[in-house]
This record gives C-alpha cells, sequence and structure tokens, in this order.
C-alpha cells in the first residue's frame, strides 16, 4: 500500500514537471570564437558546456559556436578544446552576448591519444557517471557507500566497514569492477568483502548497467563499475590537491593528497603521486555505540607515462591496506546464541568510545600494478597491450584466539587468503572507416589462490583467454548508431584440496560465447534512446562448488556442489534520456533472464555439529527473471531551485520455484530540492539541499530462506552544501553533509548485521579540497 | 644524429623507470604453490566429547558415552552418538573430556578449558524428574562444571543437553552470557 502511495505521488510529481515546462520561456544566445591564444588560429570541435547541466554545443570548422535557449542569469561556462586545458568563465546573459574563448593550445599535445581507460563514446547501453559535485559529496565514504548516490545502485553490508555494491539487485561474482582499465580480481564472493579500492585515486566513477560480457568478459552480469584516476599532468609544472575530511561518526579523519607533475624539458614525461590515510573509531548508532566498529586504511599510488603522439607507455601502481573491526555483537557460537542476540532490544555486548580495533578482525592488502603502451597504426588505428598484476591478501582473526596458548602466542589469523592475478589485454582499435569504428581483441587472465588455516575454500589455479570483435555503425545524419559485438571465452580452473589424508586436484573447463546487439537513436538533440541485448555468463566460482563448512558469520552451513554448470544471462535493456531547458528525465528499463541462476537454497535438514544443530544451505541452480527500472526526474522550478526525484524498483524471481529470490534491495525513493546560489565574485557553485530517502520494507522474499522477517521500511532526510572560493587559476571546494539527520533508529534489509543492531545515526562530514601549484614554468619564465 | 641520440636516451629512461617500479613494487607472490598447505595451522577444533561416569560407591560398572565428529563442523557428519545409559539409583561421578582428533596425536582440550577455568562453564539441561546433576569443581569463586555428580533414581528416559559457554571477563556463575562453545543434546535412558 505505501509502495503504490508512493509511487502515485512520484508520478503526480512528474505529471506536474512536465505540465509546468511547458510554459517556461528561455530564448537568448550566446556566440562567439574559440581561438587559439598562441597563435590565433579557430579551434574547430571545441566543446563549450554548463558545468553539472547537460547542455553543451560545439564549435564549427571556423571555430564559431551557438548557445540557445539560455534563460537570463549568470553562469559559468566551460570552453574545453584537445590538448588544452579547460577554460572557464563567467558571464551574465540579460540579452543575446557574444563571448570568445582563448584556450591556450599545445602543439606538443595535439592528436595525443588519450591512454586512460575512457568511456566510450557512446554506447548502447545506459552509463551514469557521478557528477563532480556527488563525487565531492560521497569524500571519505568507501565505494560501496558512494556509489549509491546512483540510481539503481544499492549496497550490501555487513556493518559499517563493509559494503559492497549491488546493481539491479546483483553483486559479488556478478558486477565486475574496473580499477584503472583492469579487472578487480579480490575475494569477492564473500558477501562480506568489500571492493578493495580507495575511491580517491578515482577522478571518473561509472555504472554501466546491464549485462557487458563481450568487451570484458565472464561475471559481467548485473553490470561494470569504472574507476579511472585522472589523466597524467599534459602542461608543465607541478601541482596537486589536498583532501581533509571529517566525519562524526566513528570520529573519523581522512587526508588524501595528489601530486602530479610534467617536465618542462621531457614534456611527454608525466607522473602523479597519491596517497590516502584513514582513522576512525567505534560508530554509534542512535541508542549505542557499536563495539569494535573501528577502521584503519592507508592507500597509495602513483603514474608514470610517456606519452607521444604516435607511441607511448603508462604504468600505474596502486596499494590498498585497511584493518577492519567486526562488530562484536554479529559473532556467536552457535543458533541459540544467534536467537538471543536477535530477540535483544539492544546489542548484548555494549562499548564506549574508542579507535582500538579488537578481535573479531580483518586485515586486507591489494596491490595492482598496470602497465599499458599503445601505437598509433596508420591514420585510423591504435593497438594497445595492456599487463596487469594484482596481489590480495585478506587476513581474518576470529572472536576468541585459540585455547591452546602456544598457538594463542602465534596469534595467526584462522583464516588467510592469498590471490594473485595476472591480466593482459591487446586490442587494435580504428576509428570511423566510412561509417563504422570497432575493436577487436584478445584477452587472458590466470590467478592463483592459496589458503592458510581453516578451509573455507580450497587452492585454486585459473586460466581463461577470450576473444572479442565489437563494430559500431553511425548513419550519416549522426542521429542513429548500431553496435554489435561477439566474443568467445575459455576458462581451465583446478582445484588442490584434502580429502581425508590424500589431496585431490579435480580440474573443469568453461566455455561461452556471448554477443551483443545495441542501438542508439537521437531523434532530437534533446533526445537519446538507447536499447540492448546482450548475453553475459560467469563459471561457477570456487566456493559455490567446493565450500563446506560453517559459515561463522552466518549461523549456517555451506555446500556447495561441484557439479554446477554456467550461469548464463540474457539482458534487454531500453533507456531513454531527456535532456531540456528546465526538465531532464533518465530513465533505465531492464529484464534479465538468467539460466542456472546459482543461489543458496535452504534445506530441510538441519546438521548436527558439536556445537548444536545449525541450518543447512546448498548451492542450486535456478531460472531466474530480475526486471525493473530506475527513473530520474530533475526539474529547474527557476535557474536556483531544483527538484531532483529517483525511483528504483526491482522484481526479482524464481522461476523454476515459483518463488522470490532471496536478498534482493527493495524499492527505493529519494526526492531533493536543491537551491543554487549565483556566482559571486568571491564564490561559485554554492548550493544548498535537503535530501528524502524512502526504501519500502522488503515484502518480497521466499519463506523459511532467513532467520528474520525484513525489517520495516524507512525515511531519512539529509543536507548537504558545498561552495568554490575561487584561487587564481583554480578554486578551494568546501563542502559540509549530514546523513541521517533526525538520527531515525532503523534497519536495512540489505545489511547482514541487521540482526543485530541499527543502523548508524546521524553523520556529519566536513570537507575540504585545496589544489596547489608547487612549480609553474609559464610564471618563472616571466 | 644527435635526435636519435636524444630519443633512444628517452626510451632508456622510460625503460628504466618501468623495470625499476616493477621490480621495487611487487609483493611476494605465492600463487605458485599446486599444493595446500599441510593443515599445521587449521586452529582448534572441537572434534569429540566423551563423559566418563564412575559409581561413587564403586558398584556399578563405567559408563563412557561419546559425541565425535571427526572433522569438525561441516564437512562429513558426526561417526559417534551414544546414549547415556545410567543404573537406576546410584550416583556417578562425571567427569568431560574433550578431544581435537584433527591432529595426531589427538589433543585434550579439556586440559586448555581447565587452564582457562573462569571463563567457562558448562551448563547441564536435563528433562528427567528422576536425575539431578550438580558441579562440583570450581575456578575458586563460580563452579565449571567439568566434573559433576549425578544423582540417579528410578527408570525413566529423557535427555540431556551439555552446553560449554565461553565467557571472558563476563562469567557470573549462570549460563545466562557468552558465545556457545559446544552444545550437544544426548537421549539418555536410567535403566
Amino acid at each position: 500500500m505505501q509502495s503504490f502511495a508512493q509511487f502515485i505521488a512520484t508520478l503526480i510529481l512528474s505529471i506536474l514537471l512536465f505540465s509546468a515546462h511547458a510554459q517556461e520561456s528561455c530564448t537568448y544566445q550566446m556566440t562567439g570564437y574559440v581561438i587559439d591564444d598562441h597563435d590565433r588560429s579557430p579551434l574547430s570541435d571545441s566543446k563549450i558546456y554548463l558545468k553539472n547541466s547537460k547542455m553543451e554545443v560545439f564549435a564549427d570548422s571556423n571555430g564559431y559556436y551557438v548557445f540557445t535557449g539560455l534563460c537570463a542569469g549568470t553562469y559559468t561556462f566551460y570552453c574545453k578544446h584537445f590538448g588544452c586545458d579547460v577554460v572557464t568563465q563567467t558571464v551574465t546573459i540579460s540579452g543575446n552576448t557574444v563571448q570568445n574563448f582563448y584556450p591556450e593550445h599545445h602543439v606538443e599535445f595535439e592528436d595525443v591519444e588519450v591512454v586512460a581507460t575512457k568511456l566510450e563514446e557512446e554506447m548502447s547501453l545506459g552509463t551514469r557517471e557521478l557528477s563532480d559535485k556527488e563525487r565531492n559529496e560521497i569524500k571519505g565514504l568507501s565505494l560501496g557507500d558512494g556509489l549509491t548516490k546512483l540510481n539503481g545502485v544499492t549496497k550490501l553490508s555487513a556493518g559499517n566497514n563493509s559494503s559492497k555494491p549491488v546493481i539491479h539487485g546483483l553483486h559479488s561474482n556478478r558486477i565486475l569492477i574496473l580499477n584503472n582499465g583492469v579487472r578487480q580480481e579480490g575475494q569477492q564472493w564473500g558477501n562480506e568483502h568489500a571492493p578493495e579500492i580507495d575511491p580517491f585515486i578515482a577522478d571518473e566513477l561509472a555504472v554501466v548497467k546491464g549485462a557487458n560480457s563481450v568487451r570484458y568478459g565472464p561475471d559481467a552480469i548485473g553490470g561494470v563499475i569504472l574507476v579511472n584516476p585522472k589523466e597524467l599532468r599534459k602542461t608543465p609544472g607541478i601541482g596537486g590537491e589536498l583532501n581533509l575530511v571529517g566525519l562524526t561518526n566513528g570520529r573519523q579523519g581522512i587526508v588524501s593528497a595528489t601530486l602530479n607533475g610534467n617536465f618542462s624539458k621531457l614534456t611527454p614525461l608525466r607522473w602523479r603521486v597519491q596517497g590516502t590515510l584513514k582513522r576512525g573509531g567505534n560508530v554509534h548508532s542512535p541508542d549505542y555505540f557499536l563495539k569494535n566498529t573501528g577502521s584503519r586504511e592507508y592507500n597509495f599510488s602513483y603514474g608514470v607515462g610517456y606519452l607521444k603522439q604516435k607511441y607511448g607507455v603508462d604504468l600505474f601502481y596502486s596499494q590498498f591496506n585497511t584493518d577492519i573491526g567486526i562488530f562484536s555483537a554479529a559473532h556467536f557460537g552457535n543458533l541459540t546464541d544467534l536467537q538471543q542476540a536477535f530477540e535483544a532490544e539492544q546489542p548484548l555486548e555494549s562499548a564506549n568510545f574508542t579507535y582500538a580495533i579488537d578481535r573479531p578482525r580483518q586485515h586486507i592488502e591489494h596491490e595492482l600494478f598496470r602497465t599499458k603502451a599503445y601505437l598509433v597504426t596508420g591514420p585510423r588505428g591504435k593497438l594497445s597491450a595492456t599487463y596487469a598484476r594484482q596481489y590480495n591478501k585478506r587476513l581474518e582473526y576470529d572472536k576468541d584466539p585459540p585455547l591452546n596458548d602456544s598457538l594463542a602466542n602465534l596469534n595467526l589469523p584462522a583464516l588467510q587468503f592469498e590471490l594473485t592475478t595476472h591480466t593482459g589485454e591487446l586490442i587494435w582499435e580504428h576509428s570511423r572507416m566510412k561509417s563504422f569504428n570497432g575493436s577487436v581483441g584478445i584477452t587472458g587472465i590466470h590467478q592463483g589462490n592459496t589458503y592458510e588455516g581453516r578451509f573455507f575454500i580450497p587452492n585454486f589455479r585459473k586460466m581463461g583467454a577470450g576473444i572479442f570483435w565489437i563494430e559500431n555503425w553511425r548513419s550519416k545524419t549522426k542521429r542513429l548508431e548500431i553496435e554489435s559485438g561477439v566474443r568467445f571465452d575459455n576458462i581451465y580452473q583446478r582445484i588442490y584440496m584434502w580429502q581425508g589424508d590424500s589431496i585431490i586436484s579435480p580440474a573443469q573447463n568453461f566455455m561461452n560465447v556471448s554477443g551483443t546487439l545495441g542501438a542508439i537513436y537521437k531523434p532530437s538533440d534533446q533526445f537519446v534512446l538507447r536499447s540492448n541485448i546482450g548475453t553475459a555468463w560467469r563459471p561457477p566460482n570456487v566456493n559455490e562448488l567446493y565450500s563446506n563448512g560453517l559459515h561463522h558469520g552466518a549461523a549456517s552451513i555451506e555446500k556447495g556442489d561441484s557439479t554446477l554448470v554456467t550461469e548464463k544471462a540474457l539482458n534487454f535493456s531500453v533507456s531513454a534520456e531527456y535532456t531540456g531547458k528546465k526538465l531532464s528525465v533518465v530513465f533505465d528499463g531492464y529484464y534479465k533472464i538468467i539460466n542456472d541462476f546459482i543461489y543458496l537454497k535452504p534445506t530441510l535438514v538441519p546438521t548436527l555439529t558439536i556445537k548444536g544443530a545449525f541450518p543447512t544451505f546448498i548451492f542450486d541452480q535456478v531460472n531466474a527473471h530480475l526486471r525493473g527500472f530506475d527513473l530520474t526526474v530533475n526539474y529547474s522550478i527557476t535557474p536556483e531551485f531544483k527538484v531532483i526525484s529517483k525511483a528504483s524498483i526491482l522484481r526479482a524471481f524464481n522461476q523454476t520455484n515459483n518463488n522470490h529470490l532471496v536478498m534482493m534491495p527493495a524499492d527505493r525513493f529519494e526526492n531533493s530540492l536543491e537551491y543554487t546560489f549565483k556566482d559571486g565574485k568571491k564564490y561559485t557553485n554554492a548550493y544548498v539541499s535537503l535530501a528524502v530517502l524512502s526504501v519500502l520494507k522488503q515484502t518480497r522474499v521466499p519463506a523459511n530462506s532467513d532467520f528474520a522477517a525484513p525489517p520495516e521500511g524507512y525515511t531519512l532526510l539529509s543536507f548537504s552544501a558545498g561552495i568554490d572560493l575561487p584561487i587564481k587559476t583554480n578554486a578551494i571546494t568546501l563542502g559540509v553533509s549530514v546523513n541521517n539527520l533526525l538520527n531515525t533508529r532503523y534497519r536495512d534489509y540489505m545489511n547482514r548485521f541487521r540482526y543485530f543492531t541499527d543502523e548508524m545515526g546521524r553523520n556529519i562530514s566536513v570537507r575540504v579540497t585545496v589544489p596547489f601549484t608547487l612549480f609553474n614554468p609559464s610564471t618563472s619564465h616571466k | 644524429m644527435k635526435t636519435s641520440m636524444k630519443t633512444s636516451m628517452k626510451t632508456f629512461a622510460v625503460v628504466g623507470l618501468v623495470c625499476v617500479a616493477a621490480l621495487s613494487s611487487c609483493k611476494k607472490d605465492d600463487d605458485l604453490i599446486t599444493v595446500p598447505p599441510p593443515v599445521t595451522n587449521e586452529g582448534e577444533v572441537l572434534t569429540t566429547m566423551t563423559l566418563l561416569f564412575t559409581d561413587a560407591a564403586g558398584v556399578q560398572p563405567d559408563v563412557t558415552v561419546t559425541f565425535r565428529d571427526p572433522d569438525g563442523d561441516g564437512g562429513l557428519s558426526y561417526d559417534i552418538f551414544d546414549t547415556i545409559r545410567l543404573m537406576n539409583n546410584t550416583v556417578y561421578n562425571m567427569s568431560i573430556l574433550l578431544l581435537n582428533e584433527t591432529t595426531n596425536p589427538a589433543e585434550n582440550m579439556s586440559v586448555e578449558v581447565l587452564e582457562e577455568d573462569h571463563e567457562h562453564l558448562f551448563c547441564f539441561t536435563n528433562s528427567l524428574a528422576n536425575l539431578s546433576i550438580l558441579r562440583t569443581d570450581t575456578d575458586g569463586t563460580y563452579e565449571v562444571g567439568l566434573q559433576s555428580q549425578w544423582t540417579v533414581g528410578n527408570a525413566q528416559n529423557g535427555t540431556v543437553q551439555i552446553v560449554l559457554k565461553h565467557q571472558p571477563g563476563i562469567k557470573n556463575g549462570t549460563c545466562d552470557p557468552g558465545e556457545t562453545d559446544l552444545d550437544v543434546t544426548f537421549v539418555t535412558e536410567i535403566q
């Protein structure tokens, strides 16, 4: 009933917004030339755009541009030309206006290929990116928490220290994270194993919703998350950025700094160094502290590139290290303990504030080394090769050390995994030849996993190879694009495990062909329609095949099934984007048919152990259908006032057993009101916003699949404000946010600790970003 | 000539940088181990609980009752799960023996529990009216339960649940606090 009312409210709001839109009139235009500051030559194809808006135009071959449909007011325009720094200009529009832009065009950088993995220019799958403002607001949060700003992306968490991104209800091995263009390979099968990435590395955070196996290989059933760092510095000099973040809940402090440089004597040589330190203590729910929920994190990365017009090589290295406390009261010995913890009003273990991290705890390290080289082949082609090595180490310490003193003194983790992954990619891309552009490539992966301590997943070795070909056709009018691709993969996997006193090592082979077909149609400059049919797949993971034991975090016995077959998905997606002067709408709809969907099925017979009887789950395969949509409506009532409404709906069904799928996010709605101040002499981009998030109770759950019924729905209020203070060519950015403003008591269905504790209470974050220049050759020469 | 020198210098610089970065940055690579390490660090597993009953009067024969799950939780199921069969109208002294049989020789875990007796408590839940169970040992302040006295009356059938609670710093003599380390319910027959 509540959900219906909410839906109607959203619908009415949308209708109101549409009708209001018909009445506005913004008819002023701004025209001018984009001219090279050095030699006064016109710069064609320059992009002139407004920050945080979708309005943009391109200069013609004479460098001339026309920006139409402007309302009266003060705007900050940006002008971007390839190989130049972005030029910023604040213009007051009170009639038709003439404004020229003078970017500084550095001849050396002309046509230098972009080395970092950029988003495809257009894709038939909807790609949604966090705006600069949103990226500022999530500073200090983990990757999983931050990405929930994107409509359709939620999180699966195990307390405050572990949250995993969920795209359209799918997570873990069903989504792929591309960190700097490389498949992130950690122990992602674990529900409480969060991605090992420092979000401060990212200059671009985006999500491709929908199956995308053709370009990225197996696992991309739910979607792909792109984490890309800033391009290496193109202009000579040394500069950087300092970020300071403080959060009241858990008294967290974060310092992150980036330093980038370009040697003026050797301009193609560019570098960047970056590091982050983070520390937090016990977090607080509205009524009590959560014992042992502190965290520590220390990360660093560097990048070096020697990038010329015809060839180049760059390398990137990053290290992620974290120590996290696991909420003590979420650890229990058997079902009776769980029942007791669940029935308690407050967690059975109380605590005060401390930064100390005690048992149970985890220590996680992730290391990425990547190198990429490119070579321009002829006028239209480019060959690039990438090699990456990742090393992931995960140590898990139980709540109690061993009883035996000599064992306890060793202080060894109860469980340790080490995963080493090598990936390689060779791709040849061609830009538009007649109407076609495309790419063809081969990829390879080699992976080895070893464990020490308690058995949970066996040692294994995995080798995979893939070959793909994608082409895109664009009509002469540039209104229609059709893309199509095909891929073949083969994965070989061999495991090594003890059976009694001997080691067994069965091997398995998985083969699959995937395909994609999509279209992009732009009936007008305001409208983009996309549709895509694609297949995706993933081989069963080792834990699904061979795990056999007590899951200490879940009070259940999990049994793998070595006869599981490949999971295959057919994904239909449709998206529509409308960008008007006052109104913009983004709609992403999807229908996924997943055959042999692997899930944990409860069995009726509990397993009797020396710790009592435990419910037993086995990995089983069914046919699943997931369908839903994400809708974002953005309406400017006045140039200052904006209303943003978001809705995300998902229905997930087990077709085989005619039942719902367990652990799927509930419907959610978010409405926010934002006021943007007119740019003044001393400040720009100042705003305040207030948001209301409503998450409904998840009522679509199968019976007997969980220890307790899903928690009630909840409504949270949050506040956010930000301002840019210009200094010379840059600006200091200040921001403040308050999450859970009213200190609401609530529990979320997608948090595995919901049995034991309320979610975090009010959390205020204060953020400062200071850009700085250490050395600028152009000023020092003068 | 000069240009080519410059180019090769640059190339050399880049290649050098790549090598230095690649060599300096990588941690230990463990993925060449094809065989899992032996289970030395398997940790502690309670596999076996044995109850040793002796007649306080020395008349009736001793009774030994065992629950054993040789590979610990999960994996294969238990292989021994005895019924407690006691003679009527007898007073037994009972002591609990805990073993970890994943190691060779088996490790006596009751010794470890005894060493940390101020953190442990055995709790007995008895459904038989004709049986009473009393803990007879102490950690100095509270009872422990490794040793107990079972006073048996007339013939009757029921169950006895034996739970070991781990109560570090929170032991108060009751069964409420702490985490469960052991929980076995034995079918019990008084003959």
